[in-house]
């Protein structure tokens, strides 16, 4: 079969300043990783819930008692008081290294608290893309899920509570230094977490392949592989969350993905999932994947070539034809999220029927979103918000 | 060789594209609503424009140092700046790639990017009389 790899290539740059490492047990040996990257006392930043989990013990042990001070309070949709109290926290006790231990929140707010604790000032100036001027301290992440990429991309986004709104922070600089998956921190994920997160990890991979104004070979194989990953192991890691082979393979699949959209963008699920989410509270991978297949199809008649290299690469379609291959594709996602046990519509979420002006509050709110930017079709508010009802 | 000849001339140009922005309602209208105040900040030649639309009703165009605070700082080579205007700069791809840097909350510069589109047809002539252009404006 013919495949489009004659497509003209994209100018592009393609960072991974994040070393990976890959392993069960391999949680135990960020005090190893703190010494390399030079740390002598370390702010490990998580949450409540796991701090009470026990899931800390193996990396607190490689620890003594001198050499680190525990932050535990970040909350699942974190804000710039808490970056503030965990940077603040960090400087009295004298840390020069960060490690964070948790789902997307945590990590991003590492992120933030490192900005803050290595160059100070004023969090807001540094707020936006390309905006820090040098490097940042050690900062190294674990993942305890298999979603966001967090622990490998190039962004942060924390709550300014008191503005009402999302900051969004994006630099190379901002990327962790080491990034350690340990499937086993990720054994005791709900079954309905462990669903979302992988669709949000999978949502990573087809906008990213299909940001065709900046994807590379080097996003598009990883994205390949990536979905490959999810749709074989996502429902054994979701119904059998012991499945260590399920939970490895959906993790680094997460991170491969992470990697991937750091690089390339991501595109109008994401945006729409982020107006969503600011406006209504809405779990990020949950609504990413309501949102998907819409998207999908409002791109698809501009990317639909995208899609069937996608459709006959993971073995969803044998179609010569573009459009058909391509609905493949969008067929097997919806069958994997309704296998997973996701609802497929936002109101499934408790998210109100909106009316006319809300609707459009939104759709600005979503076009507006930098995500936007890379997808590749231009969308109007009416685009969005027909995107939006059909997803209702 | 850079697109402009030195700062006073990339000033120049810049407020000359930047009044006749403001001299069409389509784009000003809008850009008064957004309420911002945006700064473009120029290297190699070195430059800064400031467009204040903070009150909703005066379009205000300050070129080199201000005391005023934007709410967003756009910066860039000056010939990155050239191109965008001539509509060559892909900015989601030019972000990416560290071409420009945005500092502030990024979407609402995004928003202005359609806003401003009709003028990259306005650029190319101020640009081809930049020679006149940089004896008869004043910044």
């Amino acid at each position: 079969m013919r495949q489009n790899h004659a497509r003209d290539m994209n100018p592009f740059v393609f960072h991974c300043p994040t070393k990976v490492t890959f392993g069960e047990h391999m949680a135990a040996t960020a005090s190893d990783a703190v010494k390399d990257y030079g740390g002598t006392k370390t702010l490990i930043v998580t949450d409540e819930v796991l701090a009470k989990s026990g899931i800390l013990q193996p990396i607190l042990s490689g620890f003594s008692k001198d050499e680190y001070v525990l932050f535990t309070e970040v909350p699942p949709d974190s804000d710039v008081d808490i970056v503030n109290k965990a940077a603040a926290l960090a400087r009295e006790t004298g840390c020069n290294c960060i490690l964070a231990v948790g789902g997307g929140s945590v990590l991003d707010t590492a992120k933030v608290v490192n900005i803050c604790l290595s160059l100070g000032g004023e969090l807001l100036e540094y707020q936006g893309l390309n905006n820090l001027a040098s490097r940042l301290g050690p900062l190294i992440a674990i993942p305890t899920t298999a979603g966001t990429g967090s622990e490998v991309s190039m962004v942060a986004m924390v709550k300014d509570n008191a503005e009402g709104k999302k900051l969004l922070f994006g630099s190379r600089f901002l990327a962790p230094d080491c990034a350690i998956l340990d499937p086993l921190l990720t054994v005791s994920l709900p079954p309905k977490l462990t669903a979302a997160t992988g669709l949000d990890a999978l949502t990573h991979n087809i906008e990213s392949y299909t940001a065709v104004i900046s994807n590379s070979v080097f996003t598009d194989s990883l994205c390949i592989e990536s979905l490959r990953l999810l749709f074989e192991y996502l429902p054994r890691a979701t119904t059998h969350g012991d499945d260590l082979q399920a939970r490895s393979a959906t993790l680094v699949a997460s991170t491969m993905a992470g990697v991937a959209f750091t690089n390339s963008g991501v595109g109008i699920v994401h945006a729409l999932a982020h107006a969503t989410g600011a406006k209504f509270g809405t779990h990020h991978g949950l609504t990413n994947s309501i949102f998907l297949p819409h998207g999908m199809q409002f791109n698809l008649d501009v990317v639909s070539s995208r899609y069937a290299l996608l459709a006959r690469n993971l073995g969803f379609s044998n179609s010569s034809n573009d459009e058909e291959a391509a609905q493949g594709l969008i067929s097997a996602i919806a069958q994997l999220s309704s296998r997973v046990g996701l609802p497929n519509r936002l109101r499934d979420l408790g998210v109100p029927e909106l009316k006319d002006a809300q609707l459009d509050e939104l759709a600005l709110l979503a076009s507006t979103d930098p995500a936007i930017m890379f997808n590749p079709k231009e969308s109007s508010v009416e685009d969005i918000i027909a995107i939006y009802e059909r997803a209702y | 060789m850079s697109a402009f000849a030195n700062t006073d001339q990339l000033q120049k140009i810049m407020v000359e594209l930047w009044n006749q922005i403001k001299n069409t309602p389509s784009m000003s209208e809008k850009l008064l609503s957004s309420k911002l105040i945006v700064q473009f900040q120029y290297r190699d030649p070195d430059g800064k424009i400031t467009i204040d639309c903070s009150d909703g009703k005066q379009f205000l165009i300050y070129a080199g140092e201000t005391k005023i605070k934007p709410q967003v700082e756009m910066a860039m080579k000056a010939d990155v700046a050239h191109e965008f205007w001539l509509g060559k700069v892909n900015v989601p791809v030019a972000i990416l790639t560290g071409r420009m840097m945005a500092r502030g909350p990024v979407n609402k510069a995004l928003a202005l990017l359609p806003v401003i589109k009709p003028a990259y047809d306005l650029y190319p002539d101020i640009y081809q009389h930049r020679e006149v252009v940089g004896t008869s404006i004043t910044g």
